[in-house]
């Protein structure tokens, strides 16, 4: 039995119903409103919010998102609170929170799997309505008997046969991936509840397009190399760096975005060449924020990132183009999911 | 060189902090530490989060939004998501008003 709540915000006039099965950062997000997030998955803490009034349980009260201290203090996360009455909550907002595309729930059927490298597929999937999301936004996938659903992001783009194609890494011990990979079969469904994120395709922003991803990273950059298509007014073409470890973990970009018929640089870059599989690998070596210099050809305060990666990616990235090369924070979009 | 008078050392106690607005600069925040005094900007380099409402500790403060830590003497960026230091103001203490210096 779904009961719903009415939840205010402190300090305004602003409100909003929540269904008790559904977080309240959700719930708001789903009615337009633009509280403040990042990760969806209690990982980051952007979502932190005190409880005022009423009453809430916590659905992952473990969450790396909080510090013990501010949980004695009687901070909560708003993307792992469910509300059991009405309640007043105080937490951060801002436009940029507000989805083009409203969040909903969907049942979404599994309709392709195919391998891209050893360890990363991508997955289709087809919902009974449009696909509408943002290049670079991600959705929640859930699967029947799994409590904590996990955040993928869409490599596709938002289309009206309802269509979601998101690229996994299957991690050892990934409760939810091993899932994906080994129990889910071509036809099963499962819920998807989206479009979330905030490091969406900014096409109303000239400068060039310079993508920097590892791992399953690489599917939001798609998306917004795949969006870069439709945004007229884009200048020049969009550059991927691209980082793994090994060859072995380097899918064939070149192919996946010709199908698309979009042009971009693509840089692969490994970490670790002796892992090489087949052939020895005669490409670039080392870490990819390292080689974001050397590839681009304007000083780099003159083009805007996308991000999307393991978290020492993401902080060597920021790290390299904030410090030494002065970029402005706001040229560059990621989602922390850390 | 200008000299701002901020605030009275009375209204910060040791280990706390007072968030101070004057005209013509951004949001200030006060630092007292062991009973010295430091002024650096009051809102994250980060995010738009007011240091002030942060913890101190060992001389740092963390943001209470996404936990970057500052250090308190020098403003430099401790912790991701923080990058980019705050920026630090010169602090002369006379007869019990805490200045800063004003550059422009």
């Amino acid at each position: 039995m779904t009961d719903r709540f009415h939840i205010k915000l402190a300090g305004g006039n602003v409100a909003f119903d929540c269904a008790s099965d559904d977080t309240l950062l959700r719930g708001g997000l789903r009615q337009g409103l633009g509280l403040a997030y990042e990760c969806n998955v209690g990982a980051c803490g952007s979502c932190k919010f005190d409880l005022v009034d009423g009453e809430v349980d916590d659905l992952f009260p473990a969450a790396p998102g909080l510090k013990p201290k501010e949980r004695e203090r009687g901070k909560r996360l708003a993307c792992q609170c469910v509300p059991r009455s009405d309640c007043t909550i105080k937490i951060r907002s801002g436009e940029e929170y507000v989805s083009d595309h409203v969040p909903r729930k969907m049942q979404a059927r599994l309709i392709a799997k195919r391998a891209l490298t050893h360890d990363i597929s991508e997955f289709s999937f087809a919902t009974g309505e449009a696909a509408q999301f943002l290049p670079g936004q991600y959705a929640l996938l859930r699967l029947e008997g799994i409590g904590q659903a996990r955040a993928y992001s869409m490599s596709n783009l938002a289309n009206a046969d309802g269509t979601w194609q998101f690229i996994i890494r299957k991690v050892p011990a990934g409760i939810v991936s091993n899932a994906l990979f080994d129990t889910l079969q071509v036809g099963s469904e499962l819920e998807l509840d989206g479009p979330y994120g905030i490091a969406y395709l900014r096409p109303q922003i000239p400068r060039p397009i310079v993508c920097i991803a590892g791992g399953s990273g690489l599917a939001p950059v798609l998306s917004i190399i795949r969006g870069t298509r439709d945004a007229g007014g884009l200048r020049g073409i969009p550059q991927l760096l691209y980082g793994g470890r090994g060859p072995g973990d380097i899918p064939d970009i070149a192919a996946m975005l010709s199908v698309s018929g979009v042009e971009a640089g693509i840089h692969p870059v490994v970490s670790m060449p002796e892992l090489a599989p087949v052939a020895a690998w005669s490409g670039d070596v080392g870490f990819v924020h390292e080689f974001v210099p050397k590839k681009l050809g304007q000083p780099l305060t003159a083009y805007e990132y996308y991000l999307a990666g393991p978290p020492p990616m993401i902080e060597a990235c920021v790290r390299m183009l904030v410090a030494e090369h002065n970029v402005p924070s706001t040229q560059i979009h990621f989602d922390r999911f850390f | 060189m200008d000299m701002v008078s901020v605030c009275k050392t009375d209204e910060v106690a040791p280990g706390t902090s007072l968030r101070v607005e004057i005209d013509g600069l951004p949001p200030l925040a006060v630092f007292n530490v062991d009973d010295e005094f430091f002024v650096i900007d009051d809102t994250c380099t980060h995010g738009d989060a007011s240091l002030c409402d942060g913890e101190i500790e060992d001389g740092q403060v963390e943001c209470p939004w996404h936990n970057a830590r500052f250090c308190i003497k020098t403003g430099k960026a401790l912790t991701f998501p923080a990058v980019v230091p705050q920026k630090t103001y010169v602090v002369r203490v006379l007869d019990g008003t805490v200045h800063i210096e004003k550059n422009d």
